[in-house]
């Protein structure tokens, strides 16, 4: 069947013709859970003023669709990945879209993930409504746009596109933070900003060298020179330029220091999200140009020593913290650490556990900030906060434990995963790093269980009427969380296997060269 | 093949080797299982689950139960009869364990195995997995038994999950299967972590200052485990394997630094476990703290888990005489007397802690981790006395704890309070748990007839026979603070003056007094008798390589001096008749008289007058030998936790710097210095 | 040793503004100023993109202007540079809108003092003693307290007044 449609003219087709229909028109249909979302977005303010409800009900239905297109796309499709040209101008001159399951993978978490912490969802939302009406189609327009713009991070596959979704999720996030309106949420969001602004131009930079040395910024394109044109310092000075640029959502370790403001003071849904969500998506762009673009082992050496310092300085802080989302914001600086460690080890092996504890993160610490919702008080305060709400209390426990790598809970396998690799590594910078990480995990059970076993003693007089239990939505969705947690522990196999083909076609750089161009094509001038 | 109950029975009791005599109870047995078999439910129903449970493999069959147990306590816990049920599966557990019969046979592996990340978990059963799992099913056994009657009541009243508490027991039990029974590092981590976690929540149950001790404890414990992983990490990378038979190998070709290396990260991991120098400020506090009868199970055999991993690893894998050719540099020491002065100064300095102890839970909590000291110490001698001594050492301390803590606890549940200088004369009151402390002190302190007789006895003779008298003499020191700190406690316990607010005290209830005198009874036994024990022992020994002792039922024999209980206790016996017949036969001019009909100094005495004082036992000795310990091994915890303290503090301040993007400018400016 | 040319003149400037912002925003706390710094930095970079596309001598790419054939410019640089600039403005804008909000709220743009005030905002929302007090034992470990001077000042009033 030949496919000459008028889906074909709206957005390209770059697919083998042997494909069927639908396939192609599922495959196509990617690009919707990144326009949908950035066209409800500018839709929210006006929608807002013919209709509340309608407003309301925008975001998590486009949401709710965006995850729907995604996974109709990845069960019709195949785990084979596939390319889609926007606007039908082929890969090296246009932009294209590069979707593999990794990508997808987390094109759907976004979805799933900002629909889960949607800012207006349950009681969070009901708590000051004179206040709120006023803001909530902005905050909910910013919410979209953050979504819009991970998913096209997940998804894209040139890296100036990549820019510029970073540079929108940015934005959105820095509304997002200061979106309750509180003057120290505004003064972290500047700080924030600063540092995030800084950072992109030398990303930017960067992105200049890149363009200098090889003259292209198509990923795949560059993937097929770079061998040739980005060895050397020059090559390296563009990564680390880049890893800059990228590490400072990425919570990376120098780049970090917004990290503990932003995440006291912003709501904690949005906490979460960035915490969770945004922070992943930036270490995958990294891994993306580390995989395919810079594959000297000294820029792998490089992400080794910042995920080490990471590490370190994350848990010991926390250790330090006297307040729970500070607690979690040094732990999701230790935890990122470990996932930058784990991306830095060589092969299969690496992105296995890099994926493995990039995901286990971000399940664990999204609902950790869920809880946090409520709980955002001091170490303190939270004496006897089991006695109201065992069930979040105990999800607590559940969570902190796999944190900790407990067997035979999730978290376990993946350490172990990260050891084996790091002692299969062997070289002294790799045993360094594994003593960081044993010495880290030393340091976080203490202060984890420190905070549980508060959680369970008996509580104060005066506090106990103080200390409201977490809202019921953000319990339900702490629940699915760990429901997902104890499901994937229970059947750990399978999960690993599917990880395993994962890793392995994220790792196959011919496979995304063939994809993205179908046919060999020689690149001229 | 036609399987009924009774055919079961009959396997069972010939895997207990019983002696002829108990043929009469079990044709009793026979017949009246008869009777449910022909019934029609049975045939029915019964059979066929029966059939299915012969059918399994005998490890499975028991990891299954221990699953089981732990299912049922977290659906049923909560219920009145769940501590009845417990005693029932832990009963079950026993017979499967004794249905394995892996002391005398071949070692049997599980069938289940797990395969992640290309890696393989199993299981496999032997002599020594097959004698830690007696201890630890025996200790459960006991303990809910202890604690399934009054206990537990006095536990729900206060305010406490019992069904928080059965869990916590039976994830203890089952952790302490899975460890004893794994067959490779992956499955032994597993099954460490599990213990450790599940007896951190035995720990922390009860809040309150049980907490504070149980954060200590997953402090010390998270770091060995970390060690203990590093160590496995270490082997991983020399061999490739997480298999018991690579790692051996891979052992053989390590060069002498690699195996210090090793020694210092599974050793540290281990001896954190069992309470070593200089890692044991944990343990007294956080078995001391927990509640009644888990302290009892805690005290009896967690601690031992440590000794398991030193077991297989250091004198089953690395093994003696690799650990004598490991010299320190510039000492005359090698590692194995290095091993043996820690398990020397462990036994002493908890011992004489012990002596300073006003809480009879905290004084029995710190001799645990002195008696450590004793197996450890018997292992490292290495010779066929020596390592059988040390490793009987695990069982008969293993009862005598168990029997002292019921005691102890039994008091707490009558009078509330364990603080010896609130105690006193309760030996009228509650004469039975008298006689269960008398047993228990006597066989701790390693005097005749008890068991702990029997092990002292052989790791002393190994000590000298095989040429170490200043580790003797260091034995004999901890012994005489084991001896000077259970008078004590004895003492201000059940001696002296009644005080009165006890008067009214009555005797331990049943419940918990059925577990107590057993145990009496097995202490007595196993010392009287300590055949048996030796004969598992003995297998321990051929399993690991060790020569094995040359074992009799009244003790061993040996030409450079043997040991017969049944002489001795005989002797001891007839001694303590014609004592008795001299006493009683020749007069017996004794008189009973109230304990207030005395005076002193001229006055006499009323009851609220307290003419016997026992508040600062041993103040002399105190004030001798204080100075020469005390505080030296807190000073060391609380410099590292100010190291730790002072990191943090650094580290965060590395995120409170005023403007972040200097940090980001320096990541720059490092970043492209070391590119170009 | 590297040719004066326009080019590598044209570089080093564009490098030398990335720099200067850089250190502007270490420097300078002002938040006013760090924004200008950072407009600078920006302006660099921005100006390195469009210099990847430079070629001496060529005209501009437009199809019909200048001769047939003649070298032209990259034109990629120029609409990637174009994009980079509204991305920027707008992250300006942004910025100079909190800013102004910050400036309502607090009275004063001083990073220093904006930042102490947060943390005790935070500190106090929290219920907890602002981070790198003295009142503050560090972790577990109990620091001496710290001596109400108040207290010792009236403690020992008859030596003052005597004096």
């Amino acid at each position: 069947m030949t496919l000459e449609l008028p889906v074909d003219l709206l957005f390209g087709l770059n697919l083998d013709l042997n494909l069927d229909l639908t396939k192609v028109m599922t495959a196509n249909a990617i690009v919707l859970p990144v326009v949908l979302p950035l066209l409800a977005a500018f839709l929210m303010q006006p929608l807002a003023q013919v209709s509340r409800t309608l407003a309301r009900l925008l975001g998590p239905l486009v949401l709710a669709l965006g995850a729907w297109i995604i996974l109709n796309a990845w069960l019709d499709v195949g785990p084979a990945p596939f390319s889609v040209a926007i606007g039908g101008f082929a890969a090296p001159l246009g932009i294209v879209f590069y979707a593999d399951q990794l990508a997808l993978l987390f094109a759907l978490a976004v979805q799933v993930f900002t629909l889960l912490f949607w800012p207006g969802l349950g009681a969070a939302a009901k708590a000051d409504a004179a206040a709120d009406r006023q803001r909530a189609p902005r905050r909910d327009a910013l919410a979209l746009l953050l979504a819009s713009a991970a998913t096209g991070l997940a998804l894209s596959g040139d890296l100036f596109n990549i820019f510029i979704f970073y540079e929108l999720a940015a934005v959105a996030s820095f509304g997002l933070v200061c979106a309750d309106g509180s003057g120290r949420a505004r003064i972290a969001t500047l700080r924030y900003l600063f540092v995030s602004a800084f950072g992109s131009v030398l990303a930017l930079v960067g992105i200049a060298i890149l363009y200098l040395q090889t003259g292209t910024l198509n990923l795949a394109q560059l993937a097929q020179v770079a061998p040739e044109t980005l060895q050397g310092p020059i090559g390296l000075a563009a990564f680390a330029l880049l890893l800059i640029g990228f590490g400072v959502k990425a919570e990376l370790f120098p780049l970090n220091a917004w990290v503990p403001e932003v995440y006291a003071t912003a709501p904690a849904r949005v906490s979460a999200l960035l915490a969770g969500l945004v922070s992943k998506l930036a270490i995958l762009v990294i891994v993306r140009l580390l995989i395919l673009v810079f594959q000297q082992p000294e820029a792998s050496q490089l992400l080794l020593v910042l995920g080490v310092l990471g590490v370190l300085t994350g848990e010991f802080s926390a250790w330090r913290a006297q307040d729970f989302p500070r607690l979690l914001a040094f732990s999701s600086i230790g935890q990122l650490g470990l996932v930058a460690i784990a991306f830095s080890i060589d092969g299969t092996t690496g992105i296995l556990a890099g994926t493995a504890v990039a995901l286990h993160h971000l399940i664990i610490k999204s609902a950790l900030f869920g809880l946090a919702n409520r709980w955002s008080g001091g170490l303190d305060a939270l004496t006897g906060a089991a006695k109201g709400a065992p069930r979040a209390a105990g999800l607590f426990v559940l969570f902190a434990l796999s944190l900790v790598g407990v067997p035979p809970l999730w978290g376990f396998w993946i350490k172990l995963l990260i050891m084996v690799g790091l002692v299969q590594g062997g070289s002294p910078l790799d045993l360094l790093a594994l003593g960081a990480i044993l010495l880290a995990t030393a340091v976080e059970a203490h202060y984890l269980f420190r905070v549980a076993l508060r959680l369970y003693q008996p509580p104060v007089q005066d506090q106990a009427s103080r200390l409201a239990p977490p809202a019921r939505w953000d319990t339900g969705v702490a629940y699915l969380l760990g429901a997902c947690l104890v499901v994937i522990s229970v059947a750990i196999t399978p999960a690993t296997e599917a990880l395993r083909v994962l890793a392995q076609q994220t790792g196959d750089v011919l496979l995304y060269i063939d994809t993205v161009f179908p046919q060999p094509l020689a690149y001229k001038e | 093949m036609a399987t009924s109950p009774t055919t079961v029975v009959d396997q069972l009791l010939a895997g207990l080797h019983l002696p002829d005599g108990f043929d009469a109870v079990a044709g009793v047995i026979r017949e009246s299982l008869a009777h449910v078999t022909n019934s029609a439910i049975w045939t029915r129903y019964g059979q066929q689950s029966l059939e299915w449970l012969i059918g399994m493999n005998p490890v499975d069959r028991l990891f299954m139960l221990s699953a089981l147990t732990l299912l049922l306590m977290l659906l049923l816990g909560r219920l009145r009869s769940a501590g009845v049920l417990a005693v029932l599966l832990y009963g079950a557990q026993f017979a499967a364990l004794l249905s394995t019969d892996t002391l005398f046979g071949a070692p049997v592996a599980a069938e289940v195995r797990i395969t992640v990340a290309d890696q393989s978990l199993h299981w496999s059963y032997d002599a020594l997995s097959w004698f830690f799992a007696m201890i630890t099913i025996g200790a459960a056994f006991v303990t809910a038994w202890y604690a399934a009657g009054s206990w537990m009541r006095r536990y729900r009243e206060a305010g406490q999950s019992a069904r928080a508490f059965h869990v916590a027991l039976a994830l203890n039990c089952f952790g302490m299967l899975l460890l004893v029974g794994s067959a490779d590092l992956l499955s032994l981590f597993l099954g460490w972590e599990l213990v450790s976690w599940a007896s951190f929540l035995l720990m922390a149950l009860v809040g309150g200052p049980g907490a504070q001790a149980a954060l200590k404890y997953l402090a010390y414990a998270i770091s060995g485990a970390m060690l203990l992983l590093g160590g496995i990490a270490l082997i991983y990378s020399i061999g490739g394997s997480f298999e018991y038979g690579a790692v051996v190998a891979a052992i053989r070709g390590m060069t002498d630094v690699q195996v210090w290396t090793l020694l210092l990260l599974l050793g540290g991991g281990f001896a954190v476990k069992l309470g070593l120098l200089p890692f044991h400020l944990w343990q007294a506090a956080a078995y001391a703290e927990a509640p009644g009868a888990g302290s009892v199970f805690l005290g009896a055999i967690s601690a031992r888990m440590g000794l398991f991993g030193i077991i297989v690893f250091i004198v089953g894998m690395i093994g003696v005489s690799r650990l004598m050719t490991l010299e320190i540099p510039y000492t005359f020491m090698s590692s194995r007397e290095l091993i043996a002065w820690i398990a020397a100064l462990t036994i002493i300095v908890p011992t004489y802690t012990a002596l300073q102890q006003h809480d009879a839970r905290y004084l029995l909590a710190w001799h645990g981790i002195g008696q450590g000291g004793y197996m450890l110490l018997g292992l490292m001698v290495g010779d066929a006395v020596g390592s059988a001594g040390g490793l009987l050492h695990c069982f008969n301390y293993a009862i005598t704890q168990a029997a002292l803590l019921m005691a102890v606890f039994a008091v707490v549940h009558r009078t509330g309070t364990a603080d010896l200088n609130q105690l006193g004369g309760l030996v009228t009151r509650m004469p039975l748990t008298f006689l269960v402390l008398l047993f228990g002190i006597i066989s701790l302190a390693g005097l005749p007839p008890m068991a702990g007789f029997v092990s002292k006895w052989m790791v002393y003779r190994s000590l000298i026979t095989e040429g170490m008298p200043l580790l003797f003499v260091a034995a004999v020191v901890g012994t005489l603070g084991t001896i000077l700190s259970v008078y004590k406690l004895i003492h201000n316990i059940f001696l002296g003056q009644l005080r009165v607010e006890h008067q009214g005290v009555a005797e331990a209830p049943l419940s918990m007094l059925i577990p107590m005198l057993g145990l009496s009874a097995l202490i007595f036994l196993a010392g009287f008798i300590p055949g048996p024990a030796l004969s598992w022992v003995a297998q321990v020994q051929g399993q690991l390589g060790l020569p094995v002792v040359p074992w009799v039922l009244g003790g061993i024999v040996d030409p450079r001096g043997g040991l017969d209980m049944i002489w001795l206790v005989g002797i001891l016996m007839a001694g303590f008749g014609v004592g008795a017949l001299v006493f009683y036969g020749f007069g017996g001019r004794s008189r009973r008289v109230h304990q207030l009909d005395n005076y002193a100094g001229g006055h006499f005495l009323t009851a609220d007058v307290h003419y016997q004082y026992s508040d600062n036992f041993y103040a002399g000795l105190m004030h001798l030998i204080g100075p020469w310990y005390r505080g030296a091994f807190r000073w060391l915890e609380r410099s590292l936790a100010a190291t730790l303290d002072l990191v943090s503090f650094g580290a965060e301040g590395l995120y409170r710097v005023a403007q972040p993007t200097l940090l980001m400018l320096a990541a720059a400016v490092a970043m492209l210095a070391w590119v170009f | 040793m590297i040719p004066l040319t326009l080019e590598t003149v044209s570089y080093a400037g564009a490098v030398g503004l990335v720099v200067i912002g850089g250190l502007g925003l270490v420097i300078c706390n002002h938040l006013f100023r760090m924004l200008l710094a950072l407009v600078m930095a920006e302006s660099g970079a921005n100006l390195l993109l469009v210099l990847t596309g430079f070629r001496g001598g060529a005209i501009a790419p437009i199809i019909g202007y200048g001769p047939a054939g003649a070298p032209m410019v990259d034109p990629l640089p120029q609409v990637l540079v174009l994009t980079a600039i509204v991305i920027g403005v707008g992250v300006q804008a942004l910025a100079v809108a909190v800013l102004v909000r910050v400036y309502r709220t607090y009275g004063i743009l001083d990073m220093r003092e904006l930042r102490r005030r947060m943390e005790g905002e935070i500190a106090v929302a929290a219920g907890i003693a602002a981070p790198g007090s003295a009142q503050v034992p560090l972790g577990q470990r109990p620091l001496p307290p710290v001596p109400d001077y108040e207290l010792v000042r009236r403690s020992a009033p008859v030596r003052e007044r005597g004096a």
